[in-house]
Formats: structure tokens, C-alpha cells, sequence
């Protein structure tokens, strides 16, 4: 076998590793199993952090309508457009003490329920 | 210049007949004692302490508590010439318009006149607390020599304010009213200041109409008596309705107390620590938050942040002054809310820094947060105080939202993030401390049934006795009084040099 074979080879078993471990460790990037608010999900940069914060909302969330009403929001605005109309509106929500804007704390919440 | 006299050199029954006899040599006793010091009233300044603390005689001061936690009795006073300045931390702020007002939603709340009426006398009061110049009302990026800049709070509720300090020596103490002022009191040719000398008894004529005398009494055992036109009780909200309760001999309830007021509506400003963790997006902040700034004029300042007028309409809250404590760390969920947040908001938080914040809060008044008397006496058989304390919910609750508007800022502005870390009552009494402000026992109103002295500050239906200080607020303010009560004693100066002229 040529060096050249044994080189181009490595090479693809490397590529071919990393990609496993991309697509299924969360070595590189957390990976979730499907959620039917993956739609909702996808508008946060930072998933994990967003559920750590919105695991300390203490009661009860109803999922389907809180994911109706945030669907809603975004059919109008982005995210931070969003955050910008609760904090100009005040809509606060406090989440473990934090004063967040009502979207932010409720993407946070569904984060950490789903 | 003359010294000042010691009470226990004087001779049994001797009788002394100033113009004005002035009950306490704290920071309104004296400044009354200078406002007046070249006019041709004869003064007499009587101090129950010395010229320095003096362990057995603060005993005096001991007394009997109930309900809220609070510090004794004992501890935020001092009996000694200057009084509170001896141990105050020099924070002066004047008191806001709305502070003033009657508030609908705070119940006897608002003063018999508004600010507008101390305007005058702010300006000497100020020099007198030695805070330099009055940049109170300044913007802080204009101010020359400030660290740095404000932060941007955008529109809302709160603001950026100051605190100015007392002028601070060697960066020990600020200005101690005794130390400072003793040797113009022993100058004045018309004022005589005594030390040692204690108020035992108001004595009432006959008719309980007016003042015939004081009686004075010292730890050694001597007794006089003062007979003056006119008395000034300058002796701290506590001590003030300790001896007006005390002298019960013409009427029974006490002096000027014949509609149960004195000692009722007693207040202080608790200043709870690490109540919110303020963060800063992005990074430090300028560092006249966290501790005093000297400007190039010479003023030291500190920042807080205060709820404007408008706010406290609005959202029905009490004053409040927040100030940046120290630095801290935030835990994981703290760095989760950053980072989620600031994501969202499409801010960089990359460098943000996280500070605790303490807080100088005001209490609605309270007719049952009140002082009695006790049965036990001190060392010149005056009875002993009990303080019932109490906190309303209401007091926390109104905190809590001006403290939600301010975080609700910090994002409008996207500056920052703030924590509330306070949720219950418990959480509130467990960082709980007070500023030692003692006030409203003698609470000022037009309505006798509703305040002990007038708006002069003359008791109701006693025709030559007044109170000076802050027991005469009828509302409180979030404010510092010192500056804001000897503003109203040098008002209360110019009353007197009319009446008595």
C-alpha cells in the first residue's frame, strides 16, 4: 500500500471519528432529542445555561399554552425583539430572584421542562 | 472665652433664668446654639453627658424592647456633647419634594409644609455638617474628578443620585458637633453650655399652659432648676419622649401628650445588606459606587440609585436609597441568567461584574411602632423606655417593586441584569441592620390630635415648650436626617428669634 493511501486513510478515519463524536457525544455540542418545541428551542444560543436558569421557576408550567403564546410572539418578532417589548412594556418575570424579560424567563422554563 | 460649666459644680437649689434653655448638645442643640449665638437671647445649653463618651453615664440610655429585632436602646444614641455626631458615618442627603407630600397610599404621611420651606436654611445646614459643596443635585458626568461614568439606566423609575459625606479628618470621623463647634459655644457671649447636666422634669404651671421650669439633676447628686422664657427639646427622638412622658405631675398623661401622640409614630431607616446583586454587563463600575469619591471641589460623593418622584407616585412606594456594596461572584445559576440574557438581548457580557447592593429604606408611619415608659428607673429615677418595634410587609413589598423597576432598567438600558435576593420576611430580617435614625416620636401637624408639636415646632398647647430634631418628622424619607433636621432647626432658629424678640 502506498504511503500516500495509508495517509488519505488516517485521514478519513479521523474525519470520520470527529464527526461521530460530533453527531453522537456531546463532546463538541449538546445534543437534544426532538421536542415538539424545537421551533421555539432553536431561538436560544445557549440551551443548557437557558435551562439551568429556568429550572429554578418553582410551580407548575403549562407547556402547551406557554409554547402557543411564545409561537405567537416570534409569528411577530425575534427574540430580542421580544425581550425588548416586555422590558418596555414590564413585563418582568422573576426566575430564582433574576428580574428577566417574561420571553427570556419562559424559553428558560421550557428549556428546562421539555 | 468661658468654659463650659460643669453641671455637678453648681449648688444645690440654685435657680438659673436664661432667655432659652436648649435640652441636648447633639447637632440640633448645638446649631440652635449658634444660629442664635449673636442674637440677645441668653442661652442655656444643657448636655446630660460630658465633653467625651463616658460608659456609666450612656447607661442612662438603656431601656426595654419588643417585637422587631432592633438594635438597644442604648446603641444609636450617644450621651455626650454632640450627640449621634460622635459616632454618625457623615452620609448626608437632603430630603426629596415628595418626601414632604401627603402620600394617599401611605397613611399619615406628608409634612405640614413642603421642602420648599427648608430650601433656605439648606445651604447653612450643609456648612454646618461641613459636606462641601451641594452637588446633590449634579449630573455625575459632569462633575470634575469623578472616576468614571454613570451608569446608563435608560428611562424608568430610578435614578443615579448622591450622597455627600460629612468632611472626614485624617480619614477618621466626619464632623463631630462637640469637638468641632465646643470652642464657638464657650466664644458666644450669650450661650452658656453645661455638661452633666440632665433634665429630669418638665414642670408645668398650674394650668399646664406653659413651662415654669426644669429640673435638673447630676450623677453626684446635686439638683437645680432652670427657669426659662422658653425650652427647646433637643435631645433625640428617644430621650425627648422619655421626659415629656415622665413629667406627669400637671397632666397626667405627660407633657403635650394629652392625645396619647408622644412616643407613637417612632421610626428608624432600616438598611438591609445584600438585598439585590446588581450586574454590570459591561464590567466595573465607576468606582463612586462602591465607595466615597473626592472631587476636585473638594466634595466627597457616593452614588445610590433612588426612585424618582414620578416612580413613587406611580408604582405607590416609599423612599428608598440603593447603594453598590462590594464586588461579588456569581454562582452557576447567577452566570446562567447573565449569559441567557444577555444572548437574548444581543448584549456582550463577556467582562460583566456582579456587586451586591445594600439599601436605606422608609417606613410608612405606624402609631403602634411606639416608646413607653417602663417601670424601671435610671440612675436619677427617670423611668426606663420600651421601644415595641414593628415592620410592615407593606414596607418590604414597596421595596421589592422599586427594586423590579431598577433591574427592568438596568435591561431597558442594557447595562445589566439585577437579582432580587430577598423573598419573605425572613430573608429581609436575616441581613437586616439600621441606620440609627430616630425618628417621629414628637411628630409635627397642624391638628394636635394628630401631631405633637405645630409646624414651628411648638408643643401643642404649651405655649413656650418646642422640639427640635428628627423626632418632630412627621414622615420619614430615605434620607440621612442629620442634614435635613438641622435644616430644620436653623428654621426653627429664626422662629424663635422672632417670637422672642
Amino acid at each position: 500500500m502506498k504511503r500516500r493511501d495509508v495517509m488519505a486513510a488516517i485521514a478519513a478515519g479521523g474525519i470520520a471519528v470527529t464527526a461521530g463524536l460530533y453527531r453522537f457525544t456531546d463532546l463538541f455540542v449538546k445534543h437534544y432529542a426532538p421536542t415538539p418545541y424545537d421551533d421555539l428551542l432553536a431561538r436560544l444560543t445557549d440551551r443548557e445555561q437557558a435551562a439551568k436558569l429556568g429550572a429554578q421557576l418553582p410551580g407548575s408550567f403549562d407547556i402547551a399554552s406557554q409554547s402557543a403564546r411564545l409561537r405567537d410572539t416570534f409569528r411577530k418578532q425575534d427574540l430580542a425583539a421580544a425581550a425588548n417589548a416586555d422590558i418596555a412594556a414590564g413585563h418582568m418575570v422573576e426566575v430564582g430572584g433574576w428580574v428577566l424579560p417574561e420571553t427570556v424567563a419562559l424559553l428558560s422554563v421550557l428549556a428546562a421542562k421539555v | 472665652m468661658t468654659a463650659f460649666i460643669d453641671a455637678r459644680t453648681i449648688p444645690d437649689g440654685q435657680v438659673l433664668t436664661p432667655d432659652l434653655a436648649i435640652v441636648g448638645g447633639g447637632p440640633a442643640g448645638v446649631s440652635l446654639a449658634l444660629a442664635l449665638k449673636d442674637s440677645k437671647l441668653s442661652i442655656a445649653l444643657l448636655e446630660s453627658g460630658g465633653t467625651s463618651f463616658d460608659p456609666e453615664i450612656q447607661k442612662m440610655y438603656t431601656g426595654a424592647e419588643t417585637g422587631v429585632r432592633y438594635e438597644a436602646l442604648e446603641v444609636g444614641r450617644m450621651r455626650a456633647l454632640g450627640g449621634g455626631t460622635n459616632h454618625w458615618g457623615g452620609w448626608c442627603r437632603p430630603m426629596d419634594a415628595i418626601d414632604f407630600e401627603a402620600k394617599p397610599w401611605m397613611p399619615h404621611s406628608g409634612w405640614p409644609f413642603g421642602r420648599a420651606a427648608l430650601e433656605p436654611y439648606y445651604a447653612r445646614a450643609q456648612a454646618l455638617v461641613e459636606a462641601g459643596p451641594w452637588i446633590y443635585d449634579q449630573k455625575g458626568d459632569v462633575m470634575a474628578g469623578a472616576t468614571g461614568p454613570v451608569l446608563p439606566l435608560g428611562e424608568g423609575g430610578l435614578y443615579t443620585s448622591w450622597f455627600q459625606f460629612s468632611k472626614t479628618r485624617d480619614s477618621v470621623l466626619p464632623t463631630q458637633f462637640g469637638h468641632r463647634y465646643g470652642d464657638e459655644l464657650r466664644a458666644a457671649k450669650n450661650v452658656t453650655p453645661y455638661v452633666h447636666a440632665n433634665v429630669t422634669g418638665i414642670r408645668l404651671a398650674a394650668n399646664g399652659a406653659s413651662v415654669d421650669h426644669l429640673d435638673i439633676a447630676t450623677l453626684t447628686g446635686k439638683h437645680f432648676t432652670v427657669r426659662p422664657r422658653m425650652t427647646v427639646l433637643a435631645a433625640g427622638a428617644m430621650e425627648n419622649a422619655r421626659v415629656m412622658l415622665a413629667s406627669n405631675d400637671v397632666v397626667s398623661a405627660g407633657v403635650g401628650n394629652q392625645n396619647d401622640l408622644v412616643g407613637r409614630f417612632f421610626a428608624d431607616n432600616p438598611t438591609p445588606r445584600d438585598v439585590a446583586t446588581l450586574v454590570s454587563f459591561a464590567g466595573p463600575l465607576a468606582a463612586f459606587y462602591g465607595s466615597n469619591q473626592t472631587l476636585d471641589d473638594g466634595a466627597i460623593m457616593r452614588a445610590t440609585f433612588a426612585p424618582t418622584m414620578a416612580f413613587r407616585r406611580k408604582a405607590q412606594v416609599a423612599g428608598s436609597l440603593s447603594t453598590v456594596e462590594q464586588p461579588v461572584d456569581l454562582d452557576e445559576i447567577g452566570k446562567a441568567a447573565v449569559i441567557t440574557t444577555a444572548l437574548a438581548l444581543g448584549v456582550n457580557a463577556a467582562n460583566a461584574q456582579a456587586y451586591s447592593l445594600g439599601c436605606g429604606m422608609e417606613l410608612a408611619p405606624d402609631p403602634d411602632r411606639r416608646l413607653t415608659l417602663t417601670g424601671e428607673k435610671d440612675a436619677l429615677g427617670l423611668p426606663r423606655l420600651k421601644l415595641d418595634m414593628r415592620l410592615a410587609d407593606e414596607d418590604f413589598d414597596r421595596f421589592r417593586r422599586t427594586l423590579t423597576e431598577l433591574g427592568r432598567q438596568l435591561l431597558a438600558s442594557r447595562t445589566g441584569l439585577l437579582r432580587i435576593n430577598c423573598r419573605d420576611r425572613q430573608d429581609w430580617m436575616k441581613t437586616m441592620d439600621w441606620g440609627h435614625h430616630h425618628l417621629g416620636t414628637t411628630r409635627m401637624h397642624e391638628d394636635p390630635k394628630q401631631g405633637v408639636v405645630n409646624p414651628d415646632g411648638l408643643v401643642h398647647g404649651i405655649a413656650n415648650l418646642y422640639v427640635a430634631g428628627s423626632g418632630t418628622f412627621p414622615s420619614y424619607s430615605a434620607s440621612n436626617p442629620t442634614l435635613n433636621l438641622v435644616a430644620l432647626t436653623l428654621r426653627l432658629a429664626d422662629h424663635l428669634k422672632k417670637v422672642m424678640a
